[in-house]
């Protein structure tokens, strides 16, 4: 209530536990990620070597790209449910595009950004100019791509691409493969861009109040249709790097990746109602999931109890938030 | 239920009986040492500011808080605090500021939910709850259809519901916790009946409120608290108005109004030929350089839709509004605030703070491109320019990186307020300034409006609160049905009679206005 009368009270000396307490509690997050990776180091020999570590990165790579534009989507407090199925239909049409027009890798890489960014604009003119909700226009999003993926590769998938098309997954620079570097870039620019830049300000904004962001003279429709584009823009690139990985266009590819891009924005802190939430927040939620489905390969868990395992985790992680949440709060 | 009957011996025994009351959150007392009584068939005011103690009281007095000290009898008989229930079975009903109404369900059910009328194979009589329900909306005066959904309802017509609620279940106390603030000055009036006719009845009713017009037209009492203690106690017949309102605020009235200096000739803003919606005769009226110009009138007159259109969040049907010689884009905020125009909007949650953000970024939003280069904010600059801003606002905070949602009321209107005057305001658009502001940040608002507007600022004000009205502004108009109904100088505000001629003009109304109330 009187804030000047606990302000003092909080640097005393014999306050030094609660402050732990509190550091601990503003980052439960990152606690969580720790014991999860002392747990699978300690059962497997395997789990803290480099070439393993390596193995996470790649693997969070693709699912990074879509789990921010996720988080931009959800920071305006709505959600984009087809990056999954974006994701399919960018890379059929990258890998289209590469057996036909031959051993170019610029037309793919054109393809998939372009089908990405159609995609995305699409879902966010709607959103942004008549109002429709977000759940159902991305919904929508995510049959039409879906079907578009497999019209697009006359219902197979697209097999015998020149081997150039897997130069997007495979080329390593400083030992760092293209998705990883990708990866790292995006979270590093997106980290800056949402907290010093006049856009990241606007997304908060529109997302813990609309109306009042307006008033204030923020174009909210604008702002909504680019977080929009933003997501289908990233999950174009992330279908193709997934493509590129297996030279093949699978029609099928990125299926339920949108779950786990919002359960890894969830985790990180975000909330579903908009207005909170990072990106530093987002890359812990993909690391923490990544690094229990790599876990539980090694320690050889069947595939169908790892879904159980993680599904437990996942609630458990955000219930702990939540608890942490109310426990900051008070 | 309640079994109680009154007597009509000559020993009056109080309906309800507070003694020594006190109660603290947190370590910060809330109430010191309370006591006070209700006895049957009459009506008191608990007058108070915001904070204080007001609805923790009415929350003893129906069971919900337990005190930490003093004791609440009912009819004799003590409250088992901490206890809703047992107040209820004792016959304390309290209908609190938001309403416990379930929207979705209709006039019938609501007022039989938790007793419903079962017929003989226990299956719902919703025949017998119609008509029942038909019987007590009659006697209250409602002609609504007990078959309404309560969603459909205004929220005057639903608070009476709740009333009829509690009271055809025995209700013999009620407390009602500020039943004015969410609804229409015509609703007010109807509600002064029905709380006079449970009065009638031996009812004892408690209500809460800030203003005088209610006191006056409802209570035969008013208790009034001060920063958790009871300041008065008196027969409404024996205290003037000024009494009660030094009462609640602790000084005199002016002391919160600061000198008003005298405004230029020159025209800052003109409305001109402006139609709300398609309606009665456009509005027309300048501002002048260091002007306060007050905007009065009833709930839903249009002050607000005014204020949107003059801003740009709402395209008005015709008609311009002209800022420092230039015609301001309809529908445009990015164009009224590139043109140096401000608003401080009614609901200060809802369109003005973003709560999940810090002061330094909500201050930040409006003078978003004086802070930044190519888009990106620069860090020291706004970080010096909003300290400074918010230390002449004098905001209590524990540093701008504080969320707005840990700032108490007044201090998030500080914010709002404050965050446009890290660049030049030509124009400032105030939509119900202080409301749900304490009085202790409302006189500095005051302060800060007034100082303002004494650098040359031109302010547009709407206001509910008539002291604020005629205390600040250098001019007033009235409005009703969207449209511009009088216009008051700043003689006329002085008048003693003035606000007789506001709410008559108000109103539309020739009739004796609401401030009459013999029974």
């Amino acid at each position: 209530m009187n804030s000047t009368a606990t302000a003092p009270a909080a640097l005393q000396p014999s306050n030094w536990k609660e402050l732990a307490g509190n550091f601990l509690v503003r980052h439960i997050m990152v606690v969580v990620m720790l014991l999860i990776v002392a747990f699978f180091a300690y059962r497997s020999a395997r789990f803290a070597t480099p070439d393993n570590l390596t193995n996470i990165l790649i693997a969070a790579a693709p699912f990074a790209l879509i789990a921010l534009g996720q988080t931009l989507v959800i920071l305006t407090g709505g959600i984009d449910l087809s990056v999954g199925s974006v994701m399919a239909a960018s890379a059929m049409a990258a890998a289209w595009t590469a057996k036909n027009a031959g051993d170019n890798l610029l037309l793919p890489l054109m393809a998939a950004v372009v089908a990405g960014l159609l995609a995305g604009s699409i879902n966010g003119f709607i959103v942004s100019q008549f109002g429709v909700p977000p759940f159902i226009t991305t919904l929508g999003m995510l049959t039409l791509a879906s079907g578009f993926a497999y019209v697009i590769g006359d219902g197979a998938p697209i097999n015998g691409l020149p081997a150039t098309f897997g130069s997007f997954a495979n080329t390593q620079i400083l030992g760092l493969t293209l998705p990883v570097i990708l990866m790292i870039v995006a979270i590093l620019s997106l980290a800056f861009i949402m907290k010093r830049t006049n856009y990241g300000l606007r997304v908060y904004a529109i997302g813990g109040n609309r109306l009042a962001a307006e008033i204030a003279g923020v174009r909210s429709r604008r702002i909504l249709f680019s977080v929009y584009a933003i997501s289908g823009l990233l999950a174009g690139l992330s279908g193709l790097m997934l493509a590129s990985r297996v030279i093949t266009g699978a029609p099928n590819l990125g299926q339920g990746y949108e779950l786990d891009a919002i359960a890894a924005v969830v985790i990180g802190g975000a909330s579903l109602m908009g207005g909170r939430g990072t990106v530093w927040g987002t890359a812990i939620g993909l690391l923490l999931i990544q690094t229990i489905n790599n876990g539980l390969d090694l320690l050889l868990v069947p595939a169908y109890w790892q879904s159980v395992i993680k599904g437990v985790i996942i609630v458990a992680a955000v219930g702990v938030d939540v608890w942490a949440a109310r426990r900051g709060r008070r | 239920m309640s079994t109680v009957r009154l007597d009509d011996s000559n020993q009056v025994v109080p309906m309800l009986e507070c003694s020594g009351i006190t109660m603290s959150f947190g370590g910060i007392p809330v109430l010191r040492g309370i006591s006070f009584s209700l006895e049957p068939g009459t009506v008191t005011a608990l007058a108070g500011e915001n904070g204080a103690g007001k609805s923790t009281l009415m929350k003893i007095a129906s069971g919900q808080y337990r005190p930490i000290d003093g004791t609440v009898q009912v009819r004799g008989q003590d409250l088992v605090s901490g206890n809703p229930q047992a107040a209820y079975e004792l016959g304390v009903a309290i209908v609190p500021q938001e309403l416990a109404s379930i929207p979705e369900m209709m006039v019938y059910e609501n007022l039989f939910i938790g007793r419903e009328v079962k017929t003989r194979l226990g299956t719902l009589d919703r025949a017998a709850m119609v008509k029942a329900a038909r019987g007590y909306l009659t006697e209250f005066g409602l002609e609504t259809d007990p078959k309404t959904r309560m969603r459909d309802l205004p929220v005057g017509i639903r608070q009476i519901i709740e009333i009829i609620k509690a009271t055809h279940r025995g209700a013999r106390v009620l407390l009602l916790d500020e039943p004015t603030s969410a609804i229409a000055e015509r609703e007010v009036a109807r509600l002064a009946t029905i709380v006079r006719s449970l009065r009638d009845q031996g009812v004892a009713i408690l209500f809460t409120t800030h203003k005088m017009e209610e006191i006056r037209a409802m209570a035969d009492r008013v208790v009034v608290l001060r920063d958790g203690t009871l300041v008065s106690d008196t027969p409404l017949a024996d205290i003037s108005d000024d009494g009660i309102v030094t009462a609640m605020i602790g000084r005199e009235l002016d002391q919160l109004f600061p000198e008003r200096p005298d405004a230029s000739n020159d025209v800052v803003l003109e409305v001109k030929d402006l139609v709300i919606t398609v309606g009665p005769t456009p509005i027309n009226f300048t501002v002048r350089k260091g002007e306060i110009l007050g905007l009065a009138g009833l709930v839903g007159a249009g002050r607000t839709e005014l204020i949107e259109c003059i801003y740009g969040i709402r395209k008005p049907h015709s008609g311009t509004v002209t800022l420092s010689g230039s015609v301001l884009k309809a529908g445009s905020p990015q164009d009224s605030i590139a043109r140096n125009l401000a608003i401080v909007p009614e609901d200060r949650k809802g369109a003005g703070a973003i709560l999940s953000m810090s002061i330094l970024d909500n201050a930040t939003l409006p003078r978003i491109a004086a802070f930044s280069r190519f888009g990106v904010l620069s860090r020291r600059k706004r970080r010096s320019a909003i300290s400074e801003v918010m230390k002449s606002m004098r905001l209590k905070s524990n540093g701008l990186d504080q969320n707005l949602e840990n700032l108490s009321g007044g201090n998030q209107q500080k914010v709002v307020f404050g965050r446009w005057l890290t660049g030049q305001v030509d124009a400032l658009l105030l939509d119900e300034p202080t409301r749900g502001v304490d009085v202790g940040a409302r006189s500095e608002i005051y302060r800060i409006i007034t100082e303002l507007s004494a650098a040359g600022m031109a302010v547009i004000m709407a206001s509910s609160d008539m002291p604020e009205i005629l205390s600040l502004s250098h001019r007033a108009l009235v409005m009703r049905e969207t449209g511009v109904v009088g216009e008051l100088d700043r003689n006329q505000l002085d008048s003693p009679d003035v606000q007789d001629t506001i709410f008559r003009l108000a109103s539309g109304l020739q009739a004796e206005p609401l401030k009459d109330n013999t029974p």
